[in-house]
């Protein structure tokens, strides 16, 4: 049996596996897997979170296993302590842990991750991944840039406020504080035994920036980010905005090879700007499959496949799949991912 | 006196550019040079946001940022001169906003409501995290022939507690032909036909167009 590993390494190269890499980001998920009825107590514990991520991997056959929470948590490292739990989605950031600029001067950078309180349960599940794992799966962390942490410390208004208009010590006070755990996140997560680091910057995106400041804010603030940390295992995101049109000052700049496109993107046309210099994820829009039926699934899922595979170094994959998606949809999707992304025949 | 479409034009410039001071001293000088209030609404603020509208649409390159700042110096300045207006009865409609239970993702909802206001609405600002109940209550209250409905989620868009809620009091409550239900946030601008399964009278893919389907929306209720 070829392991979502070997495949993997094999789409990095450009070589030819059984099928292409197949990745399913089910998160929120993990508690109905478990028959846990609360998505709070599930995440309470990183046994539940490593224990639902093994066991679903291996029901759906998919080719990755998560180490993420929530985008949340980390919010929490930074001392937010309201966390508002759903039973039918994902957890949401309920305070905000900056309400002035004072509390910007006074934020301490969560730096000490492994004795972090709000970290013990992430370092568990980690543990548990990397033991039970054996190498077989991806594990995949996901660290949030340092532009686009202030979002979840002081919301996303008055984040686009202080960008845009406030005082430039204050704005880059803070993104230098997020620099600085941002750092510290993905040393550990290496430490720990991630294969792949999804690098998650929706203020790369110019959907979200005018490209003057993307390159004059956020690439040199992404430079400070992964400055000295391996690069072959890492992936930019920009958290489902689109980037077409920065990947190539990625490569030049930022030395990071492979991306994972937004649902949005021209798939064909960022395959064409990465050229084979890296892997090139496209991403299936899930929210389609909260009431989409088989047929529109497979046809979707083909022409994702279609527009990538050519020439290989291509993956197939998902945003974070909303809990109300179907499982048989779950299904759908990934039995026609499968079968049109292979590559043996 | 200077030629209004003149001064559209540079004051559309300045928009674009998020020169705040720029655009305040346009319309200024505009006031204090005679131009009425009103006439400066009608054919500088709004066709300039209108105009910003039209390109957002066709993908050029305007981008949240500009979106929010453009939005907000709009909403700022229509505000101000609303404030000058003397003739009333220019308002389209009122509308009462606010994001789901469980959603606080407010950055969508301030851009739409700072659009509605620079479009002359009255808008009523229900905050975060609001209940069907609440949304009810407050659009009887103030007469308001529109609910919007704000999420960023999956689960908060689509859930019991969000439009699909509102709906179901609207229904007890036999007020479907004088409330409409409109919608807006991440989950509807992927899937362009989610609101329909929310059971929303219609949705918005930015700010503008959510001015586009309140205008829309009033005209049903009034109809
Ligand atoms: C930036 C971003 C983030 C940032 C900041 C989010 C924020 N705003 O606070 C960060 C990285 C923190 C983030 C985190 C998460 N995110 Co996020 N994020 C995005 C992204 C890239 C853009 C969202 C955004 O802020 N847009 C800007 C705002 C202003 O736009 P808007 O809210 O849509 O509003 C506009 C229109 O929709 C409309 N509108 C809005 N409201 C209304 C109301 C009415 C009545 C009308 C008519 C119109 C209207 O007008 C507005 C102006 O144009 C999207 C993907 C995408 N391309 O959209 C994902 C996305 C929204 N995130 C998503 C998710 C799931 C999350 C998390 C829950 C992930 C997790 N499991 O933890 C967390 C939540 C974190 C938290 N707060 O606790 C999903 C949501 C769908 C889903 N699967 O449920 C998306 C769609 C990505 C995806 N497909 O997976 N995210």
């Amino acid at each position: 049996m070829t392991t979502g590993m070997e495949r993997l390494a094999a789409a990095v190269k450009g070589a030819r596996s059984d099928r292409i890499p197949v990745f399913c980001n089910l998160f929120d998920q993990g508690a109905r897997e478990l028959g846990i009825s609360s998505i709070e107590e599930y995440y309470s514990k990183g046994e539940n979170v490593a224990e639902a991520q093994l066991a679903m991997q291996k029901k759906y056959g998919y080719d990755n296993l998560w180490n993420l929470f929530f985008v949340g948590k980390e919010a929490e490292l930074f001392g937010c302590r309201k966390i508002i739990f759903a039973n039918d989605g994902s957890p949401n950031v309920g305070e905000f842990v900056i309400k002035g600029y004072d509390d910007i001067h006074k934020l301490e950078a969560p730096v000490e991750l492994e004795s972090h309180p709000q970290f013990a349960e992430c370092i568990k599940c980690m543990e548990i991944l990397v033991r039970e794992n054996k190498g077989e799966q991806p594990i995949i962390a996901y660290v949030t840039a340092s532009m686009t942490l202030p979002v979840i410390l002081m919301g996303m208004d008055n984040w686009l406020e202080l960008l845009l208009a406030g005082p430039a010590e204050v704005r880059d006070e803070l993104i230098a504080k997020c620099c600085e755990y941002v750092r510290a996140h993905i040393a550990y997560q290496i430490k720990a035994g991630a294969d792949c680091i999804v690098y998650a910057n929706p203020f790369a995106s110019t959907s979200i920036l005018p490209m003057s400041m993307v390159e004059e804010l956020s690439f040199p603030w992404m430079e400070k980010d992964i400055a000295g940390f391996d690069r072959g295992s890492m992936v930019f995101y920009c958290g489902g905005a689109a980037f077409n049109n920065v990947i190539e000052k990625v490569i030049e700049r930022l030395g990071l090879l492979n991306f994972y496109l937004s649902p949005m993107a021209d798939i064909a046309e960022g395959r064409r700007i990465v050229d084979g210099r890296g892997l090139v994820c496209g991403a299936f829009d899930d929210m389609k499959l909260l009431h989409w039926g088989r047929e529109e699934i497979r046809r979707e899922v083909k022409r994702i496949i279609d527009a990538g595979m050519p020439g290989n170094r291509f993956a197939f994959g998902v945003q974070g799949m909303p809990l109300g998606i179907p499982e048989d949809n779950i299904h759908y999707m990934l039995e026609a991912a499968f079968e049109f992304g292979r590559q043996d025949g | 006196m200077q030629d209004i479409s003149e001064l559209q034009k540079s004051y559309f410039h300045a928009l674009c550019e998020l020169d705040e001071k720029k655009t305040s001293s346009l319309i200024e000088g505009a006031l204090a040079g005679g131009v009425k209030p009103d006439e400066l609404l009608i054919k500088v603020v709004i066709p300039s946001i209108d105009q910003m509208n039209e390109e957002l649409i066709m993908g050029q390159e305007i981008n949240l940022a500009q979106h929010y700042l453009s939005a907000k110096i709009s909403e700022s300045i229509a505000m101000k001169l609303l404030d000058q207006v003397q003739t009333a009865g220019e308002c389209p409609g009122c509308v009462v906003i606010g994001t789901a239970v469980g959603d606080f993702h407010g950055l969508g909802k301030k851009i739409v409501i700072a659009c509605l206001r620079a479009h002359m609405f009255k808008v009523i600002d229900a905050g975060t995290h609001v209940s069907p109940e609440a949304f009810v209550d407050l659009a009887i209250e103030n007469n308001a022939q529109v609910i919007g409905i704000s999420s960023m989620m999956a689960h908060t868009a689509t859930g019991p507690n969000g439009a699909l809620g509102v709906r179901k009091i609207l229904r007890e409550r036999e007020l479907e032909g004088k409330i409409k239900i409109m919608v807006g946030g991440a989950p509807f601008r992927f899937d362009h036909g989610l609101y329909e399964h929310v059971n929303a009278d219609g949705w918005g893919e930015n700010g503008l167009e959510a001015v586009a389907t309140a205008k829309r929306l009033i005209k049903e209720v009034e109809g």
